[in-house]
């Protein structure tokens, strides 16, 4: 691609060999916030419950996507050109070993600002990347927006729209044609289709924003092993709304707060089903329960994450490498 | 075509090289060490796709774990715990294989990607360059076994003319003690060489020493084989029948009465034949029993004289008592006696330039061998030989020299394999190659020790053997304490279970760590074969011999009781005259002391003459006159001999 870019855009400022992947940068971690959630379980606040028994093999399926995105080089004036490059896939357990389900999602795309770029220089990008050029121009009078660490943000969540997009549509096919249960790396409410599938489960590991304050906040950050919140509901504007709550993974003695914390999605119960709220979210626990072995070491979220979700990152890898 | 085994990979870390590559292949593959594999390459090179076939020698497995500590953990420290996972860890198989063959074998270039199969039947022939030698019309393929993997089973053959000669010859067996299975692996080979040796090589036959118990006493005797055996007997078109021509030599025990073989059971005696050697074979190979520090120069001389001029002529001299004509132990003795007479009598230190104790030292030795070898040694010069001159094609000859002393062992060894050189050397020993089959080498070629006589030898025929139509299989627990040379001269090397110390040596050290441990475990009837062809050790399975083992041999057939010395002797003459009677044995020999009854039998077992019982009563006064033997009226002393009897007068 570079050897591309170089060809093409003679004037263009190549990027040194090695420059760090986009998402290594620290800049674009969103602020941590707190917001406050409505309890859908019982009819107090929010409080902790055991998930009293047995972990059991509950999932199939385990879907998550990787998303890696470079500089590739500079337009003239200044502004830079990044390849990025999004994947999904689904991993099936068979007999206690993984295998890809259908074809893993790879895809490809060259970000660059078209306000900024010289008409030969845009037409050049288009020779290269075709459909999958996006233009990163900042919006009518955003004046930061071209600062080139701006662009380079910009680019960054086009590409991790560009992942959520892929799972979502793997998510999408899972439910249209399977049964089984399929644990998905991250939350569930991008999708319409897929927040309100039976068996889609959401497991979210980062905490950046919790759905708790005070007390309730409290419950949550003292969770012992095996034991979870209460649900609740989680809404967003442009999201769907889901029925949610944490469970801790892992004995957190000893270690941070959020030490084998997660947080699951699920569909939200109709109202004649809200009363069962309490034992999905038990079931489902024990699903999720199930898969803390083996561990996800040496990946360093590994208190957090399964290790079918490991398994898929690796394929990823190997497919993308 | 068969299936895909597997993928060949390589990294930096791990990079294929010309020969050597890697490949990963399913958690079930039937791939293992010693496995022969085929990899079809990926992308043509000039126009051809190339082909490299190899041989599977280390396999590594691993998961994605990276360290251990994370699976304790993942258990909670409690190994019991397993049933708690869902999931099994991903997890690779990777075989690192050592390159058989290239085709083309040019360019030689590192292994290239491509897929992995099992090498079946016909890609082993290639593999193993065996289609350089079995074309049809010049084959001269030995079966040596059967390569077992997955679902192939292909006949493993030695190229005879890197087996027997001209090329390079010789075989070498290692391995533990009744479990490398050395000895029934020279057997079953001989079987193969005889089937299939081929006919525009000529003849071949065999000379065993039989050192052990009773190792090779019934190789002419049936044993017991199973299916497994036949299957592979059928699939190296050798029949599971025992030896057709086996004959047999010992030598007498001390008493000169039975012979000292463990086959010395009434029913097998008939290819039994006595070896025994007069002093004039002994006295050409006193080199062999006499160490170093014996024959000084001094020595040397006076065997030499006495050689020269005292063995098998009158010796006349003055100062001896009476003329001497030495043909036996006995009579060399008297010799001896007479002279060290003779010296004291004048007081003298010196005779013929000889020194007194020159010569005491000399008879001294001299004797000590005739002691040590009774039985083999005649003291009455009679001998009784390995046919040489007459060998026959596919004919094993074993010379049972289990029960002897050591220096007994040393000289039959010594002179056999010396005048089968020699006669092969004039080509006239009847066949035109001879297998010389030695166990327990490591005592007769040691790495280290003085320098002997027999080792000499071998180094010798090791060495330029092989233009002579002389082969030497050899066999010994372990190689590493035989001569270099001796192994290292040896073109086929066999290798059965070893033992861990030996494979610690370093000769072993170009062997993988998997080969090593495959080579510690190999089950009864496997076997490694290094050969010139193969560019890779290879394992192969042989079947059981199809001879009597030799501990089944002394039960079923027990060995004889010591006979008396009558029948004793009468059994050796009733081989060349059935109808003597034991009556008619006593009757000539009522007089006779036990040397003269022997030394008579000795005599006419030479002769053969054509009437046995005539020229053995000759040997007697007839103080008694035999009540058969000479008709009263006969007038003549001296009748006419039978026409067809060169012997007799
Ligand atoms: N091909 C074979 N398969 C299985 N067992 C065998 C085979 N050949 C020999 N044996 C058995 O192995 C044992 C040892 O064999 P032997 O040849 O005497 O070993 P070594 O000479 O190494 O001491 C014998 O009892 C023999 O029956
Ligand atoms: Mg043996």
């Amino acid at each position: 691609m570079r050897r591309q870019l170089a060809a093409l855009l003679p004037d263009a400022r190549p990027t040194s060999e090695g420059e760090g992947a986009l998402e290594l940068a620290s800049s674009r971690v969103d602020a941590p916030r707190l917001i406050s959630a409505t309890v859908l379980e019982g009819s107090g606040p929010l409080r902790a419950r055991r998930v009293f028994q047995a972990a059991v093999a509950g999932f199939r399926g385990f879907l998550d996507g990787t998303q890696r995105s470079l500089v590739a080089g500079y337009l003239a004036g200044g502004a830079p050109i990044v390849v990025g490059r999004a994947a999904a896939v689904i991993r099936e357990r068979r007999n206690r070993r993984m295998h890809t389900w259908g074809a893993p999602l790879v895809e490809m795309r060259l970000y660059a600002p078209h306000g900024l770029a010289t008409p030969t220089e845009w037409d050049a990008l288009r020779q290269i990347a075709g459909h999958q050029l996006v233009d990163i121009s900042a919006r009518e009078g955003e004046i930061d927006g071209e600062h080139p660490l701006a662009l380079r943000d910009a680019a960054f969540h086009r590409v991790q729209a560009h992942r959520e997009a892929l799972e979502q549509r793997l998510a999408e096919r899972w439910c249209s044609t399977e049964h089984d249960r399929l644990f998905i790396d991250g939350g569930i409410s991008g999708s319409d289709t897929v927040a309100v599938s039976s068996c889609t489960v959401g497991v979210v590991k980062s905490h950046r924003t919790l759905y708790a304050e005070g007390v309730a906040l409290q419950t949550i950050l003292g969770l012992g092993r095996s034991e979870r919140s209460s649900v609740f509901e989680v809404t967003s504007p442009r999201r769907t709304t889901v029925a949610s709550w944490y469970l801790r993974l892992r004995d957190p003695m000893g270690r941070d707060p959020m030490w084998g914390l997660v947080r699951v999605e699920i569909a939200r119960p109709d109202p004649a089903e809200r009363h069962a709220i309490g034992d999905r979210a038990d079931e489902v626990s024990r699903w999720i329960l199930a898969e803390a072995s083996p561990l996800a070491l040496p990946d360093a979220r590994w208190d957090k994450m399964v290790y079918g979700i490991r398994d898929c990152e690796e394929f990823l890898r190997a497919v993308t490498q | 075509m068969s299936s895909i085994l597997g993928r060949v990979v390589a990294t930096e870390r791990r990079p294929n090289t010309p020969h050597e590559f890697h490949f990963w292949t399913a958690l079930d593959s039937p791939v293992g060490i010693g496995t022969i594999v085929r990899v079809d390459g990926r992308d043509a090179v000039n126009g051809t796709v190339p082909r490299v076939y190899g041989i599977v020698t280390e396999g590594f497995s691993w998961t994605d774990l990276a360290s251990p500590l994370h699976d304790v953990m993942g258990f909670d420290g409690s190994p019991s715990a397993e049933s708690l996972s869902q999931t099994d860890r991903a997890e690779i198989r990777l075989y690192t294989a050592a390159v058989l063959r290239h085709v083309p074998e040019e360019p030689l270039q590192p292994v290239p990607m491509g897929t992995v199969f099992l090498a079946d039947e016909l890609d082993v022939n290639i593999a193993l360059r065996m289609d350089g030698y079995l074309k049809p019309g010049a084959r001269t393929g030995i079966p040596i076994g059967v390569y077992r993997a997955g679902g192939t089973d292909a006949p493993i053959y030695l190229d005879a003319d890197f087996l027997i000669g001209p090329e390079a010859a010789h075989l070498n067996i290692s391995g533990v003690s009744g479990l490398a299975t050395k000895t029934s692996a020279v057997e079953w080979l001989l079987q193969s060489i005889f089937t299939h040796f081929p006919a525009q090589k000529g003849s071949v036959a065999a000379v065993c020493f039989n050192v052990k118990g009773p190792d090779l006493c019934y190789l002419d005797q049936p044993g017991e084989i199973d299916d497994a055996d036949r299957a592979l007997y059928e699939k190296c078109a050798v029949a599971p029948v025992p030896f057709e021509d086996v004959q047999y030599f010992a030598p007498y025990k001390s008493d000169g009465v039975s012979l000292n073989t463990l086959r010395s059971n009434e029913a097998l005696l008939d290819n039994v034949t006595a070896l025994t050697w007069g002093l004039r074979e002994v006295l050409q190979y006193a080199e062999v029993l006499l160490n170093k520090d014996d024959v000084d120069a001094k020595a040397d001389a006076l065997i030499d004289f006495i050689k020269e001029n005292v063995l098998d002529k009158r010796f006349v001299d003055q100062m001896l008592e009476r003329p001497h004509t030495v043909t036996s132990f006995a009579d060399l003795d008297a010799w001896f006696k007479d002279v060290l007479r003779a010296l004291e009598k004048k007081d003298d230190q010196s005779w013929r330039t000889h020194h007194v104790a020159t010569i005491r030292k000399v008879r001294n030795r001299l004797s000590n061998i005739s002691l040590r070898c009774k039985g083999l040694v005649a003291d009455d010069g009679a001998t009784s030989d390995l046919p040489f001159g007459s060998f026959q094609d596919r004919t094993v000859y074993v010379i049972d020299v289990a029960g002897l002393e050591e220096d007994a062992q040393d000289l039959i060894f010594a002179r056999v394999v010396t005048k089968l050189r020699e006669h092969l050397e004039k080509r006239d020993l009847g066949v035109q190659h001879v297998v010389v089959f030695v166990d327990e080498l490591n005592k007769y070629a040691p790495g280290d020790g003085p320098e002997t006589y027999v080792r000499k030898m071998l180094l010798d025929i090791a060495e330029r053997g092989r233009y002579l139509g002389l082969v030497l299989f050899a066999a010994q627990q372990f190689r590493s304490q035989v001569h270099r040379r001796v192994v290292g001269n040896s073109g086929t090397a066999l290798y059965g279970r070893m033992d861990g110390d030996e494979l610690a040596t370093p000769g072993y050290a170009v062997l993988s760590p998997a080969i090593k441990t495959k080579l510690a475990t190999l089950e009864k009837g496997q076997l490694m074969v290094r050969h010139p062809h193969f560019t890779q050790p290879i394992f192969v399975r042989f079947p059981r011999p199809s001879v009597m083992r030799g501990r089944d041999g002394v039960s079923q057939y027990p060995a004889a009781q010591a006979p008396s010395l009558h029948a004793a002797v009468l059994r050796t003459l009733r081989t060349l005259d059935p109808s003597l009677t034991l009556g008619w044995l006593q009757d000539v020999t009522q007089l006779a002391t036990d040397d003269e009854i022997l030394r008579a039998r000795n005599d006419v077992v030479r002769a053969r003459p054509g009437d046995v019982r005539r020229e053995f009563s000759k040997h007697f006064r007839a103080a008694v006159a035999p009540r058969t033997a000479v008709r009263p009226d006969a007038p003549s002393p001296l009748p006419a001999a039978p026409a067809d009897d060169p012997y007799g007068f």
